[in-house]
């Protein structure tokens, strides 16, 4: 297994979960309201009290998935079990991708009152699809030479 | 009902928290809204919908004896009890953890129901010796 090098798969979960974690620091809502005739906004992220907790869970998915490529990739003294809890990686990073495509999904579908999206909510989104993505080419090996990639 | 179709504990923590969860999706989650209500539909019904997956594969096996595929996506139902199971009690936790302004009964219900299907999926694993625990 050549370790210098990763399956598409894996760039694409890696580039996932840094655009994931960047974009929870960015505008999640965003509120416009004019006072005395002036323009004014406010937005929150996705640590701000009301997002922190359940946003933290789709960060949680995108940092896990690429926590283990990266480890598996690039620290090879670092020992990481081939299952856990009897699920190989490639079912984990299924279930951790499909849990935040179908949240960022969900979020985008709830109904906001006055708020409006940001930038963060939209590269979350993008992020939780892309992993969702990636997960499901580690599964099929798409893009994938055998033997030459992780 | 015979030996053959008596529900496990496991399979009856499963059950019992997705039917308790599918009520709970009715009353008040927070302020005067329930998970269905504007604001909160689909984001907080992910929780209740993953207890009633549960529960209805259960159910449905159980006692009605519908023949499911073996394997969805690759995984065995076993697996994906444990991973609906886990992923509900995060979202749980989650919920817990996020400042909603007011939380009601129906959400401290979809809580405990969401941490009781992590449970019940991580005791299935045993229960049915499929050597994922132990």
């Amino acid at each position: 297994m050549n370790k210098s090098k990763l399956s598409p798969a894996n760039i694409v979960i890696v580039a996932a979960g840094a655009v994931m974690l960047i974009g929870s620091f960015l505008a999640f809502y965003k509120l416009s309201f004019t006072v005395f005739g002036q323009s004014h906004s406010q937005s929150s992220n996705g640590w701000d009290s009301g997002l922190f907790g359940i946003v933290t869970i789709v960060v949680l998915c995108g940092v896990a998935m690429a926590a283990q490529v990266a480890l598996a990739a690039f620290a090879p003294n670092v020992s990481i079990p081939d299952k856990i809890l009897g699920l190989t990686w490639d079912q984990i990073h299924l279930a951790l991708g499909f849990q935040a495509a179908l949240m960022m999904l969900a979020f985008l579908f709830t109904s906001r009152g006055g708020l409006s999206l940001g930038i963060g909510f939209w590269l979350m989104l993008l992020a939780g699809i892309a992993l969702l993505a990636g997960a499901i080419m580690r599964v099929t090996g798409t893009g994938s030479t055998p033997n030459t990639a992780i | 009902m015979d030996g053959k179709t008596q529900p496990t504990t496991s399979e009856l923590i499963i059950m019992i928290a997705g039917a308790v969860m599918l009520v709970a999706s009715f009353l008040h989650f927070r302020f005067d809204t329930s998970a269905w209500g504007t604001g909160n539909l689909p984001i907080a019904t992910l929780l209740p919908l993953y207890g009633v997956v549960m529960a209805a594969q259960i159910g449905l096996t159980k006692f009605a004896s519908v023949n499911l595929p073996d394997r969805v996506a690759g995984f065995t139902w076993e697996q994906v009890h444990l991973v609906l199971g886990i992923l509900a009690g995060l979202m749980a936790v989650g919920w817990l953890l996020t400042d909603t302004g007011d939380k009601q009964i129906g959400l401290w219900l979809e809580v405990l129901g969401g941490i009781a299907l992590a449970v019940g999926g991580v005791m299935m694993q045993r229960e049915r010796q499929t050597g994922a625990i132990g």
